[in-house]
């Protein structure tokens, strides 16, 4: 009895060391998980909050007189007369009138204010509605960049306010009747990238991405999945297809930069293919994706389980039956997700990209795969790299539709899996 | 218990079933030393007119029918428990059979012990007791034998008894003709006589049950059932 | 042991291997001669023929010289220890050891005088006349309709759908589960019991109208209700089957076949009736394997 009776202590002692060792190692568990989270949450905090202000644009709304003596104009259909035409002029007199205070004196300064294009905007509206000349009508034009920077983040040390304290003042005053406003960044999304920041967009970068993913779908998804599929279901084994298989997970492992060498010296050197378009991308984005898919895709074939393989050749279905009817089915969510996991990490690549010349500077929105193209992170890479510091709230901005692109082909894949495999 | 090592119902992978079919055995073998002793001193009481050992035997005849039940039910248990098969159910079931067998004979000594008293109250000098005592112990090495032939799984012994049979039948024939010839001589001699008649009867009975036993050792060794069946044929099952 | 990968479970059975021959501690007389099998291993009327097979995994041999033949219309049980090579051999009459790659079969197996192991003989037409039931019911995530009908579909034995309607109805009663599903033939055959998978897959392996039909194991993943319905529905088929079963439940083996084969390490130790083989088997090992003393 007293023999069982320590026994039993000796487990109660041993017992709380046991859970005193399992609260520990759980709390390990958790610190290790809030420090990947707090980073996580740092570098969201740091991208909105550096990039949230680049969805806004500063735009100066103001009555503007068209007076055709000023801007050298009597007919705003003649193309020749438009070319001509100042429409400055009109603006800053505009302006002028806002500003309490400013005179012809102060032209320049004022015109310090207007954004370089909007006399081009200016142009445009004219071109399309030639019977407003002579007439006054409510113009928005958007603000110059100084302005644009100012508004957003005048108390900002990181930001250098280039505006003279007078003009700081006009934009003060001008803030506060309203003829100075911000409202949502619709530039951003309907234009390719230019010099100025607050004329930059990216919906170039977002058609050449789509354009680039598109070509690496197409490619990477059949012949990943028909190469899984014949080393899985057909290859004998030997030491040639051990050599193939080992070689499948050496180059899941090659930096990516590595890709693109070989794309240029092969796609653009060797098969002289434009350089900067979407397909050649695709083809150094599909060489990089394969072995990503071509593996993911053995792991969903191998994970069917054998017994369905069985089931099906005991009845006397035959091997190329057995694969069709059977395997691939059952293995089409986990190629679907490990494709689309792929993809992801393709859409966010950049170095392999930046070798075949896909960093141009390319202001128009590409409109066919051989046209010169940029992608999302590339474009990212770019401003991110420019002097300019308006470029860096564009960059977090496009940051974030990047993000938003990856986190929705992540949740597409998380749905695919689970849409399919509910037929199990 | 004896030691599982050297038998051959004892090398069983679980223990408790080696445990059970041992217990099996020995108890049996240990309801057959029962019943043996039972014969034997019934005899004894007849020869020497001892009429206390004759209850005796009466009285213990309750034990032996206690242990018929007790080993059935073992057996009983055995099967539902351990689906024996081949070696092992043919002894459970041999076991269940020659229960029944050993049963009857406990019932013969019962049954001789109760004519020894009859007769020992009766008080005259027995005649026909010679014979009596040598079927006896025929009969009993008979049952000795059998019992070893189980112990051992001797089916060369077993099926030496089921010859033994036909001889204990002949001096059964041979006794019954002398008990008439006294019968014959004297009538008074007739009820006395009648009763040793039952007796030789009894140990007749005896010797068909122990003969029994012998089949089912044989049955239990070999896996052939030896009954109705011509003793060369059983002599082919055992072989040379 | 049929759902492991043909590695692993050669793997397993070498292990089980050495452990029965720590085991066994047999006598001299319990020694197998090869190529000897006592009892009854040849029949008057047989649907295989099968004379000195053996069976390698890469340098091993996994079945040593066994010859044997299967009645017309029996029902054959294999019983042994783990490892003694049954499942592998039932294998081979239907030739799904060939996705095997270190797997080689030699000697003759016939299936009424024709060589199964011919170069020139089709598989897919093979296993159509012997068909398979395997350890785990392994339906085809489909409905319970589809799994019926995949066979008669993949050989093109029904032209038109109502055809097809009554194999699948057929195959479902001779498998005793058309009362159950006839409502539900659209459910996903998943959504059952084990026992009824097991006896779908038995549908499934009818439909397609074998001759013999192979059971690995059949009632090692169900329940007691589960099997003795499965049982039932062997001893039905019987008639006009032959079935080979390869089992390790010694009563199953007994309820349900006419006669019984042992193997041992590879050898085929004993062939007998089965009455025979459960009540007084002519050798030692296979007293010792069904009395419970290894295995």
């Amino acid at each position: 009895m007293t023999d069982q009776k320590t026994q039993a202590e000796l487990v109660r002692r041993s017992l709380k060391v046991r859970y005193r060792k399992e609260r520990r190692f759980r709390a390990y568990g958790i610190l290790a998980i809030g420090i990947a989270l707090s980073a996580l949450i740092v570098l969201f905090a740091d991208i909105i909050g550096k990039g949230y202000t680049g969805f806004t644009k500063t735009t100066i709304t103001m009555d503007v007189e068209m007076d055709g003596e000023m801007m050298f104009l009597d007919d705003a259909t003649d193309e020749q007369q438009l070319k001509m035409a100042d429409f400055v002029e009109p603006l800053v007199q505009a302006m002028i009138k806002q500003i309490p205070g400013a005179d012809e004196d102060d032209r320049d300064k004022v015109r310090g204010l207007l954004n370089p294009y909007a006399s081009n905007e200016l142009k445009n509206l004219l071109k399309a509605n030639p019977d407003w000349l002579g007439e006054t009508h409510t113009i928005t034009v958007l603000a110059h960049t100084d302005v644009d920077v100012y508004v957003k983040h005048a108390g900002d040390a990181a930001y250098s306010i280039k505006l003279s304290d007078e003009q700081q003042r006009w934009v003060d005053g001008l803030l506060e009747s309203g003829v100075v406003d911000t409202s949502f960044n619709d530039v951003f999304f309907s234009s390719g990238d230019s010099r100025d920041p607050s004329r930059a967009g990216i919906l170039g970068a977002i058609v050449g991405s789509l354009l680039t993913m598109f070509v690496t779908l197409v490619l990477s998804f059949p012949i990943g999945v028909a190469a899984a599929i014949y080393l899985e279901e057909f290859a004998p084994q030997n030491k040639f297809t051990d050599f193939i298989e080992v070689n499948i997970n050496n180059l899941a492992a090659v930096p990516s930069i590595i890709f693109g060498l070989l794309g240029l010296a092969v796609f653009i050197n060797l098969f002289g293919m434009p350089r900067s378009v979407p397909v050649v991308g695709g083809l150094v984005l599909t060489l990089m994706t394969l072995p990503t898919i071509i593996i993911s895709s053995r792991a969903a074939i191998k994970s069917v389980p054998p017994s369905i393989r069985e089931a099906a050749e005991g009845i006397g279905a035959s091997k190329m039956q057995v694969v069709l009817h059977h395997v691939l089915p059952l293995a089409m969510p986990g190629m679907l997700t490990g494709s689309i996991i792929g993809m992801a990490q393709a859409l966010g690549e950049t170095a392999p990209l930046l070798l075949i010349g896909m960093v141009a500077f390319i202001v128009d929105v590409p409109e066919g795969f051989l046209d010169s193209a940029t992608v999302l992170p590339v474009q990212v890479f770019l401003w991110a790299g420019s002097p300019e510091l308006a470029f860096i709230e564009r960059a977090s901005a496009a940051i974030m539709v990047l993000l938003a692109f990856l986190i929705s082909m992540n949740a597409l894949a998380v749905w695919l899996r689970k849409r399919l495999e509910l037929r199990w | 218990m004896p030691d599982r090592k050297d038998d051959v119902y004892g090398d069983h992978i679980s223990h408790k079933f080696n445990d059970e079919l041992m217990a099996l055995k020995s108890e049996f073998l240990e309801m057959g030393g029962l019943v043996e002793s039972q014969v034997d001193r019934a005899i004894t009481a007849l020869v020497d007119n001892d009429g206390h050992l004759a209850d005796e035997v009466r009285a213990t005849d309750k034990k032996v029918d206690r242990m018929e039940v007790d080993l059935d039910e073992e057996a009983t248990l055995i099967i539902a428990r351990r689906q024996p098969t081949a070696r092992d159910l043919r002894l459970v079931i041999s076991v269940i059979k020659m229960v029944a067998d050993l049963e009857r004979v406990g019932d013969e000594a019962k049954k001789i012990a109760k004519f020894a008293i009859k007769l020992s109250e009766e008080g005259q000098a027995p005649r026909g007791y010679v014979e009596v005592r040598h079927i006896a112990n025929h009969v009993l090495s008979m049952l000795r034998d059998a019992l070893d032939a189980f112990a051992r799984l001797d089916s060369a012994q077993a099926l030496r008894i089921m010859k033994e049979d036909k001889r204990v039948d002949e001096e059964y024939q041979a006794a019954t003709r002398t008990l008439l010839t006294f019968m014959m001589e004297d009538t008074r001699n007739i009820s006395r006589c009648m009763s040793v008649m039952w007796i030789l009867r009894a140990l007749e009975r005896v010797g068909d049950h122990a003969c029994n036993l012998a089949e089912n050792v044989i049955f239990m060794v070999e896996g052939e059932d030896v009954r109705h069946t011509p003793v060369e044929e059983a002599e082919r099952i055992v072989g040379p | 042991m049929s759902t492991m990968n043909p590695a692993m479970t050669r793997e397993g059975e070498m292990a089980d291997e050495n452990r029965a021959q720590e085991q066994v501690e047999a006598p001299a007389e319990t020694i197998i001669e090869e190529g000897t099998t006592v009892g009854r291993p040849f029949s008057d009327d047989p649907k295989f023929k099968l004379r000195n097979v053996e069976v390698f995994y890469g340098q091993d041999r996994a079945i040593k010289n066994i010859s044997l033949d299967i009645g017309r219309n029996e029902v054959i049980a294999f019983i042994g220890p783990s490892g003694c090579g049954k499942s592998t051999f039932l294998r081979c009459l239907n030739r799904m050891n060939d996705s095997i790659d270190i797997c080689k079969v030699k000697g003759s197996l016939a299936l009424d005088d024709q060589n199964i192991y011919d170069s020139k003989r089709d598989v897919v037409e093979l296993r159509a006349r012997v068909g398979m039931v395997f350890q785990k019911p392994n339906p085809f995530p489909k409905s319970i309709y589809d799994n019926v009908a995949y066979g008669p579909r993949i050989h093109g034995l029904a032209n038109r759908k109502s055809e097809l309607d009554d194999i699948v109805e057929n195959s479902l009663r001779k498998a005793g589960l058309w009362n159950e599903v006839k409502d539900r033939l659209d459910a996903t055959a998943t959504g059952m019991s084990g026992g009824q998978q097991q006896r779908l897959c038995i549908a499934r392996a009818i439909a397609v109208s074998p001759e013999v039909i192979l059971m690995d194991e059949p009632c090692s993943a169900l329940d007691p209700i589960a099997t003795a319905r499965v049982e039932e529905l062997i001893s039905e088929m019987s008639e006009s089957y032959t079935i080979v079963i390869v089992t390790h439940s010694m009563q199953q083996a007994a309820r349900v076949s006419n006669r019984t084969a042992y193997f041992h390490l590879g050898h085929l130790v004993e062939v007998n009736e089965t009455n025979k083989v459960f009540t007084s088997p002519e050798h030692d090992l296979t007293e010792s394997y069904i009395t419970g003393r290894f295995g």
